[in-house]
């Protein structure tokens, strides 16, 4: 039983750091635009299936992908933003608006997606030797130890930007007073296209990590994943990665841990659950407003 | 310098600017004193680009601005406060002023002895690894100001500095304003309720009153202005 709670706590480790990973993306888009991204999910299969193809047809390895898949996504994103936000702020209630119009780019992209690469489920025929490490009693896929050590460095790397330069330090800013940036002489849309361009990116990127992690990715699984992300948001809070980093692994351990001791439709309740808890006690999360600072 | 001519400003139907002309030398303070409602502010907002100018236009060293965009107007040069300060509230006063040097494109020691040299300005360096939400909010005010200035502009519109600001951190700023021209060779245009202040300080006053300009001049002429004591002093 101690054995299976390690193996339930390291796999929760693992997931949450790839949770928190995609709600890091999730997060810097609400953050900045005010935009709830439906489409955060449908950008991430969209990076699995680019790793998927480009070692399918080019032999890339997913490790080399991943950068790729960043960069390409960022400045598909950064252009992006221009066609669809901008038009939002002419809106009523912009945020009303922005949840409709990414839920219908969502439903767009899952249904491009559909068109373009099929129903059938794919998986990244990808490993890395030893298949299995074992400590002790607990067995870990290398692969999700890699991608653990990944997603972290991502999320290092994020906070780094968003503290120690002067484009993340705007960015922060932006996220808590957007007038008061322009009156800086920042040109706040540029700013937004950055912020969306990131976000996007950085769901591409969780979606090489997804693909090399989990057995399968399928043009359907885009919703799953966005509702990943709205979850670690309000679990950490809004505006700092370390606070989406905490709350994904909360959630994560939490449901990866309940496995162990219920069966998988009450481990999913669990993580659920914890988040209603979280709305109903803390609603701006566990870090809370500290959380931008 | 800053040249404002037949500035209008319509909200639907409500006249807030009905043809305003204004003249900011280099160097000078010019304060703008008026009743609530009186287009003191709206004037401000066309300056900065927060509203575009139905007519008129304004121009800084001849160069027209505007209807430009804020971002725009303040990178030629125009810095602004608000009588509600926009600060940076969860990041620090060193992090606020950093952040109002992105446009700059100076080195990081330039900008760090930038922002040293405005937080001992303003007398709140020893906070400078605080966050401005923990500043009261006279405090507040001068980060703002701070603010501004790292960025050595051109023109200063500062509204209502002094609302709200006791009594030692309004000396202060009245000092701080007071040194800006003749040290920081910039204009400064002061739109303030507080006229022993504006008296003090102005080089120039404009009256204003239902979006147009009631009376102008030195402290002397406005105040012996018959106009001025009946529609702004009541009395």
């Amino acid at each position: 039983m101690t054995g299976l709670l390690i193996q339930g706590l390291i796999n929760g480790l693992i997931l949450g750091a790839i949770y928190g990973l995609i709600g890091v993306g999730l997060n810097v888009v609400f953050g900045v635009l005010r935009v709830v991204n439906f489409a955060h999910g449908e950008f991430l299969v969209l990076g699995a299936y680019f790793a998927f193809f480009l070692l399918e047809y080019a032999g890339v390895n997913p490790l080399v992908a991943l950068p790729l898949a960043f960069a390409a996504f960022f400045l598909a994103g950064y252009l992006l933003y221009f066609v669809l936000i901008p038009r939002l702020s002419k809106a009523d209630d912009p945020e009303i608006s922005s949840l409709l119009l990414m839920f219908g780019v969502s439903i767009m992209l899952g249904a491009l997606m559909l068109l373009a690469f099929d129903a059938d489920a794919r998986s990244l025929p990808y490993e890395i030797e030893p298949v299995f490490l074992k400590f002790g009693p607990v067995l870990i896929p290398t692969v999700r130890l890699v991608a653990l050590v990944i997603a972290l460095a991502i999320i290092a790397a994020l906070t780094v930007f968003l503290y120690r330069t002067q484009l993340g330090r705007a960015l922060r800013a932006i996220i808590m007073n957007r007038d008061a940036v322009r009156i800086v002489g920042i040109n706040a849309e540029r700013l937004s296209a950055v912020a969306f361009g990131l976000g996007v990116g950085l769901a591409a990127a969780s979606g090489v990590l997804v693909a090399m992690v989990f057995p399968a990715f399928s043009p359907f699984m885009g919703n799953d994943y966005t509702l990943i992300g709205f979850i670690v948001i309000v679990l950490g809070g809004l505006g700092h990665p370390v606070g989406a980093l905490v709350g994904a692994l909360l959630f994560g351990v939490t449901e990866q841990v309940s496995v162990v001791f219920f069966n998988p439709s009450i481990a999913t309740i669990c993580g659920f659950a914890l988040m209603v808890a979280m709305i109903f006690f803390r609603p701006s999360g566990l870090f809370g407003r500290q959380a931008l600072r | 310098m800053l040249k404002v001519t037949n500035l209008k400003k319509r909200f639907g139907g409500l006249v807030a600017l009905q043809g305003v002309d204004m003249h900011v030398p280099r160097g000078s303070i010019l304060g703008i004193i008026g009743m609530n409602g009186s287009g003191k502010t709206t004037m401000l907002n066309c300056i900065n680009g927060i509203y575009t100018p139905d007519e008129g236009s304004i121009e800084l060293d001849g160069k027209e601005i505007g209807g430009r965009q804020i971002h725009e107007v303040a990178r030629l040069g125009v810095g602004r406060t608000f009588q509600v300060p926009r600060i940076f509230r969860q990041l620090t006063l060193l992090d606020n002023l950093e952040v109002a040097q992105q446009q700059t494109g100076r080195g990081a020691e330039e900008r760090y002895a930038q922002s040293e040299y405005w937080l001992h300005k303003v007398e709140l360096h020893r906070l400078r690894h605080n966050y401005a939400e923990e500043l009261s909010g006279g405090q507040q005010k001068l980060v703002e100001l701070a603010r501004i200035m790292v960025a050595r502009p051109k023109v200063v519109l500062l509204d209502e500095p002094f609302a709200g600001v006791n009594p030692a951190l309004a000396q202060l700023l009245i000092s701080v304003i007071r040194e800006l021209p003749t040290e920081h060779d910039c204009s400064v245009v002061l739109v303030s309720h507080d006229l022993t202040s504006i008296y003090q300080l102005s080089h120039h006053i404009i009256v204003m009153n239902e979006g147009a300009i009631l009376s102008q001049g030195n402290a002397d002429h406005v105040r012996a202005d018959p106009r001025v004591v009946e529609a702004y002093l009541g009395a």
